[in-house]
């Protein structure tokens, strides 16, 4: 007992680091203050663009990163080791060398502007990309664990059983995975949220969220900041829980 | 006709090396080797789930063929029913029509109690049955099965057993089955493939494999006790200053087999066309279920096989003198 009690209490004290700003911040901000942002035209089409912009950022990446975490689960091929770490990378750098790097190659007079047509500095597509690129790991990497952990048998057996390897993929792989896909969907959403570094290199304005708050507080302080940084913060954290709740009942569901 | 030529596979840390073999329509095939001998490799060829680095396989149809892997791998995200009849429906058989086949299947294979029920709630024994009834159900040619007894209990793994000699004789499908169970496959095949280190070393009935297995590992891996390396000259295998006759003349290098079953065992020497006879202690009795097993030193350690009753009809203890007995034919001799 006396083992677990200490274990307890230095996760609480780690727990108390993190809760600790995170109350003082709501508590300065105060419950009116808070009401009052909400009314703020700019606050709320921050905020809105912010998760909006994380959640297309999340559909692209669940798109094109679900096949490519398949891809990276069963097959072994030489180099594989360089693509998985190029993918881990944007977890590794500063976000802003990462913006920096993305406006090299989608600023106005860049390759791929010029390739694909797309406007992306300076607009709702170009945090996207942002959000996309500093946050895709969390879903690839999730969804990879979570095709790795089911056996490359159970696939086999549907294909013996007339499946072509996209059924097999489709009714075996994917269903069985999805819990991890789902994980690693909403943390890569809640990353991209959270995400400041790359897009405000790359689109200032429109302001999401964490750059309205920076611009509040380089221009008028920590009294103007704090009501949004508090509103943000209550936004995410509702999100994340409700999520949470809705994966872990499908997964209940699932093991009845 | 199923027929492999000479193929030759590769794959993580398993491979299988020119592998040559015909398998008749309708046949009960055992596939015998220990584990790590490249076994579900071979099956995964003859799916169809690989394609060989080497070589070629001729006479399988995928869409006729229904691999059971050792841990059945149904599939956990789906109840029993839903298992059973996955194969319907990416036929796109007509509902009724699945229904009617999923009762006859159940029926056959006594599961129609679990239709409704988890996967993960079902015992070993149970597991297999819903993974039979889902190849089944879809009618194949050519049933491939991975160890399928490995992971069950005796008394299931008898039950499974008949199971499947019932199936084959009712079905008249070509049963390829791989084990690492020789009792298994005395039981069950017809023919049987001694499959060691990717190399196929024997083929034949259950008769020849086991009366003469090819090599001095097929006879350790078939269970022989007696298994002795040295030299022949003039007739004679020298081991430990005993001399047993042999068929062979003179060999360099030789490992022989003596089979235990076919040694005799008497308090005085036993008078026979049998021209190897030894005077020995007895120095090891272990009693076993059809058998008793008793070590006699010879030289050598000699195990022998007598029946329960003759152990008690003769009264056999440890440091007894006996002499052993056996034919000069009964001496396989394998030279490397």
């Amino acid at each position: 007992m006396r083992f677990r009690a200490i274990f307890g209490f230095l996760g609480f004290l780690l727990v108390l680091f993190v809760a600790l700003p995170v109350l003082r911040m709501v508590w300065e901000a105060g419950g009116g203050q808070m009401l009052e942002v909400t009314k703020a035209p700019e606050v709320r089409s921050a905020i809105f663009l912010t998760l909006r912009a994380s959640l297309w950022a999340t559909l692209l990446a669940l798109f094109f990163g679900v096949p490519l975490a398949y891809f990276l689960a069963r097959v072994d091929f030489k180099g594989k080791k360089v693509i998985e770490s190029l993918i881990d990378l944007p977890v590794v750098i500063p976000h802003t060398a990462a913006g920096i790097a993305l406006l090299l190659v989608w600023g106005r007079h860049s390759l791929l502007t010029r390739a694909t047509g797309l406007t992306v500095v300076g607009t709702e597509v170009g945090i996207t990309l942002a959000m996309l690129f500093v946050s895709l790991p969390f879903l690839v990497n999730g969804a990879k664990e979570g095709f790795r952990l089911v056996d490359v048998r159970l696939e086999n057996t549907a294909r013996t059983l007339g499946a072509s390897p996209f059924q097999a993929f489709w009714t075996v792989a994917l269903p069985l995975a999805k819990k991890s896909i789902l994980s690693g969907s909403i943390m890569m959403w809640a990353r991209g949220i959270s995400e400041f570094g790359a897009v405000v290199i790359l689109a200032y304005h429109p302001m999401t969220a964490s750059v309205l708050i920076f611009e509040r507080f380089q221009n008028f302080g920590l009294q103007e900041a704090t009501p949004v940084a508090a509103l943000l913060l209550i936004v995410s954290l509702v999100v994340i829980i409700v999520l949470r709740v809705i994966v872990d009942r499908n997964r209940a569901k699932k093991n009845d | 006709m199923i027929r492999l030529i000479e193929v030759t596979k590769n794959f993580a840390d398993f491979s299988l090396k020119n592998i040559s073999l015909e398998i008749s329509p309708g046949e009960y095939f055992v596939v015998l080797g220990p584990s790590g001998a490249g076994k579900t490799l071979l099956l995964e060829l003859l799916a169809g789930l690989l394609e060989p680095d080497k070589g070629r396989v001729e006479g399988i149809k995928p869409e006729k063929v229904a691999l059971i892997y050792q841990d059945y791998m149904l599939f956990p995200h789906l109840n029993v029913q839903e298992n059973i009849g996955y194969g319907l429906k990416l036929r796109k058989i007509p509902p009724q029509e699945q229904r009617a086949k999923l009762k006859k299947i159940a029926t056959e294979l006594e599961i129609e109690h679990l239709l409704q029920r988890a996967v993960t709630t079902l015992s070993g024994g149970e597991k297999q049955r819903v993974a039979i009834a889902r190849a089944l159900i879809l009618q194949p040619e050519i049933l491939l099965l991975d160890e399928p007894t490995a992971a069950l209990d005796h008394r299931v793994r008898r039950q499974i057993q008949h199971l499947f000699a019932r199936l084959h004789r009712q079905y008249q499908q070509t049963f390829i089955h791989v084990t690492h169970d020789f009792e298994e496959a005395l039981a069950l095949g017809e023919r049987i493939a001694l499959l060691f280190k990717g190399e196929i070393i024997q083929v034949g009935s259950p008769q020849d494999i086991f009366r003469s297995p090819a090599s001095k590992e097929a006879a350790n891996f078939l269970g022989y006790k007696n298994v002795f390396s040295g030299r022949i000259s003039n007739h004679y295998f020298e081991i430990n200053g005993v001399s047993i006759l042999t068929t062979v003349k003179e060999a360099e290098r030789a490992h022989c087999v003596l089979n235990s079953n076919e040694i005799i065992i008497s308090r005085r020497k036993f008078s026979s066309s049998a021209r190897n006879s030894f005077r020995g202690q007895i120095k090891e009795i272990f009693p076993r279920l059809a058998t008793t097993e008793v070590v006699v030193d010879i030289g050598v350690d000699l195990a022998v096989d007598i029946t329960p009753q003759s152990f008690q009809e003769m009264q056999l203890k440890i440091g007894d003198e006996v002499y052993v007995t056996f034919k000069t034919t009964s001496v396989k001799v394998y030279e490397y």
